[in-house]
């Protein structure tokens, strides 16, 4: 995306909360609008994977995935409270006003991979960015072959975006596969780590002609990479998207830059192969 | 995927027939020359002045101290041509040590934001040669690729550089100087709009841009003779040789930097001689970096500013809730080096974010300036050399 001549790249839009839903513990969704509807319609150009900077006045500003598909009509952020900024994000009350710029980065280039299998793999909050591919690959059907989706939290309480996940296990269109670390609450489903999945009875992970997404934490992105390595992926085919302290969004304040990227302006979506030639902890 | 557009200020090359109505000649020179009597060199501050710039000109402190300070009636008489370049860099005129962004305000739940600018016409008078070149970098930074930085580019447009070409051996020359490596100076080729070389009791002006041009009306600028470009050649000449730290290796170690050649060990080194103070940062001419902070300056009004900021300091990458994925100190050492000297980024801007001033080395405690560094991974790479000839 390039910015017109005259245009301030750090002046943020007012956005004004429409209404906040509990997901997990500390995660809430926000949806939002842009006050002004153009704005609105520009923002709705973003691709899957990219991301937003959201100003609380007085506190701070910090970078935010998408959630939602460009394919959806509702823009929102889904938050975990762990800093100063998104603390005063989740005071915030319906009708309240913050501001946002962007969308920024890269996102991932869903036109490329048309015509391929897809594999998402998730743990924890990241599903996050990962849910705007899949509402998009779905919205996108016939474009795409199989698409699986793995997907592990610690209970099964931690199960991001729960109603998503209820459809994706019903729809023909996604085999969805769930697992969590520890059963509770009646849970049936798989116990173990994510990886667990792809040798279970029935599981057939496709190899050839599909890329796979893989986010989440740190220990998580590590063994999962080892298991699609040993399963025949090249480091190109799998893809993720990565999380770095940032100020401006735009590649100017230096503190996402590794390697030789910086995360902002050329990532925040990189292969495998780029993150390690990047040479920096995930 | 990348754009480059010129920064204001570069003018284009001349046309031939631009070359014939300047007086050109076949020399391959777009730059025009002027002789100035020595007394009248501080009359270019008066013009600036009188032109509605603010002028900055460096002046003497005690001993070694020197600063750029605004030239008003009073201290005009003491800026100084010859004078060891100041420490704190003339970048804070482009790029100040922290500068609003926005001023946002608070009425009846309605959010007001309003960015603010500052517009002042600037000269600096008497930039050195690798200022210069550091204020080029940041113009390649913040005005070239995707994204145009508008407060940059308002300071940016509004200045008009008086590079003073470094002459005197002992006043001009540091300990720590090597422009000369980094192939910026003593004179600078481009990128100022007007250049003053001491030929002894006169100076050699040239202009490098219409608006340096235009200053040459002004009767004080006479025609300059071959004779004159002649001197200013053997100057230059001399004063190549008269240069203490000679980092002959740098090119080198751009090489070795960008390809990944530098041992964990030598890098583990380097860190362990970093005391993490940012020094190195605040005096670099070429440092991008900063932060934005929001601070409450009344009831209902907060205003953001940008900080400069040091990626030597162990918070610049520390995300919320903990994780650093640079924990060790050599990581930090290491990213500033190779963001510095790493070709992959020489390309990306066409300018090297290293000018060769020297001020690192003279700030750090740690002697890890970029010549202490350039030698250390010379030396490694020295003992580490594989190939060793077989006496057979």
């Amino acid at each position: 995306m390039t910015a017109s001549a005259t245009e301030n790249i750090y002046l943020p839009k007012l956005a004004v909360l429409d209404r906040v839903t509990d997901d997990i513990a500390e995660v809430k969704t926000f949806h939002w609008h842009f006050e002004n509807a153009e704005e609105q319609k520009k923002f709705k150009r973003f691709r899957p994977g990219q991301f937003a900077q959201v100003s609380l006045f007085g506190v701070g500003e910090f970078p935010a995935s998408l959630p939602p598909s460009p394919t959806e009509d509702e823009t929102f952020f889904t938050i975990r409270q762990v800093g100063s900024c998104t603390a005063a994000l989740h005071q915030l009350k319906p009708g309240d006003k913050f501001a946002v710029r962007g969308p920024y980065g890269n996102g991932f280039p869903m036109e490329d991979y048309y015509g391929k299998n897809l594999v998402f793999v998730a743990g924890g909050i990241g599903l996050i960015p990962l849910r705007s591919c899949i509402i998009y690959a779905l919205a996108h059907r016939d474009k795409f072959q199989r698409i699986q989706i793995f997907y592990g939290s610690k209970t099964p309480k931690e199960l991001m975006y729960q109603p998503n996940l209820r459809e994706w296990e019903k729809s023909a269109g996604v085999e969805c596969y769930l697992t969590v670390d520890r059963a509770a609450n009646g849970w049936t489903g798989n116990v173990g780590v994510v990886g667990s999945l792809f040798k279970k009875p029935g599981v057939q992970v496709p190899v050839d002609n599909t890329v796979a997404f893989v986010c989440g934490p740190p220990i998580m992105f590590r063994f999962v990479i080892k298991d699609l390595l040993a399963m025949g992926f090249s480091e190109q085919n799998i893809v993720s998207t990565l999380e770095r302290y940032m100020k401006c969004g735009v590649g100017k304040c230096g503190h996402c830059c590794i390697g030789v990227a910086y995360v902002c302006v050329d990532g925040p979506v990189f292969t495998y192969e780029q993150i390690k030639k990047l040479g920096e902890d995930i | 995927m990348f754009s480059h557009p010129l920064p204001p200020n570069v003018p284009p090359s001349p046309t031939p027939a631009e070359r014939e109505r300047r007086g050109l000649g076949g020399r391959g020179s777009k730059f025009i020359a002027r002789i100035i009597a020595r007394t009248d060199v501080l009359k270019i501050v008066d013009l600036l002045r009188q032109q509605g710039h603010e002028v900055i000109a460096p002046f003497c402190g005690r001993g070694r101290d020197s600063f750029f300070d605004t030239v008003t009636d009073e201290n005009r008489s003491a800026v100084e041509l010859h004078l060891p370049n100041p420490y704190y860099p003339p970048k804070r005129f482009v790029l100040p040590h922290i500068e609003r962004l926005l001023k946002v305000r608070r009425i009846n739940g309605d959010i007001h934001m309003e960015p603010t600018y500052t517009e002042q016409k600037r000269a600096i008078f008497g930039i050195r040669s690798c200022d210069v070149a550091g204020i080029y970098h940041l113009d390649r930074f913040y005005l070239g690729r995707d994204f145009r930085d508008i407060y940059y580019e308002k300071h940016r447009k509004n200045l008009f550089l008086v590079n003073v070409v470094c002459t005197d051996p002992n006043r001009d020359i540091g300990e720590e100087c090597f422009c000369v490596c980094a192939d910026t100076g003593p004179a600078a080729r481009d990128h100022f709009d007007l250049q003053l070389m001491d030929l002894g009791d006169e100076f050699m002006a040239v202009a490098g841009t219409p608006a340096g041009e235009a200053m040459f009306t002004n009767p004080i600028f006479k025609k300059a003779a071959e004779a004159h470009v002649e001197r200013r050649r053997a100057i230059l000449d001399e004063v190549r040789k008269r240069f203490k730290t000679t980092t002959s290796w740098f090119p080198a170690t751009v090489r070795y930097i960008s390809q990944g050649n530098i041992l964990e060990k030598t890098w583990e080194e380097i860190g362990n001689r970093c005391l993490e103070c940012g020094g190195c940062t605040y005096v670099c001419p070429a440092c991008t970096c900063f932060t934005v902070s929001d601070r409450q300056v009344g009831p209902d009004e907060i205003e953001r500013v940008r900080i400069w900021d040091s990626c030597a300091l162990g918070g610049f990458t520390r995300m919320a809730g903990g994780f650093n994925p640079r924990r060790a100190v050599h990581d930090r050492r290491n990213r500033r080096f190779f963001r510095k000297l790493a070709h992959y980024f020489i390309q990306r801007e066409l300018s090297m974010a290293c000018v060769g001033c020297g001020r690192c080395a003279a700030v750090c405690h740690g002697d890890i300036g970029m010549p202490s560094v350039v030698e250390m991974i010379r030396r490694a790479t020295a003992e580490n050399d594989k190939i060793a000839p077989q006496p057979i």
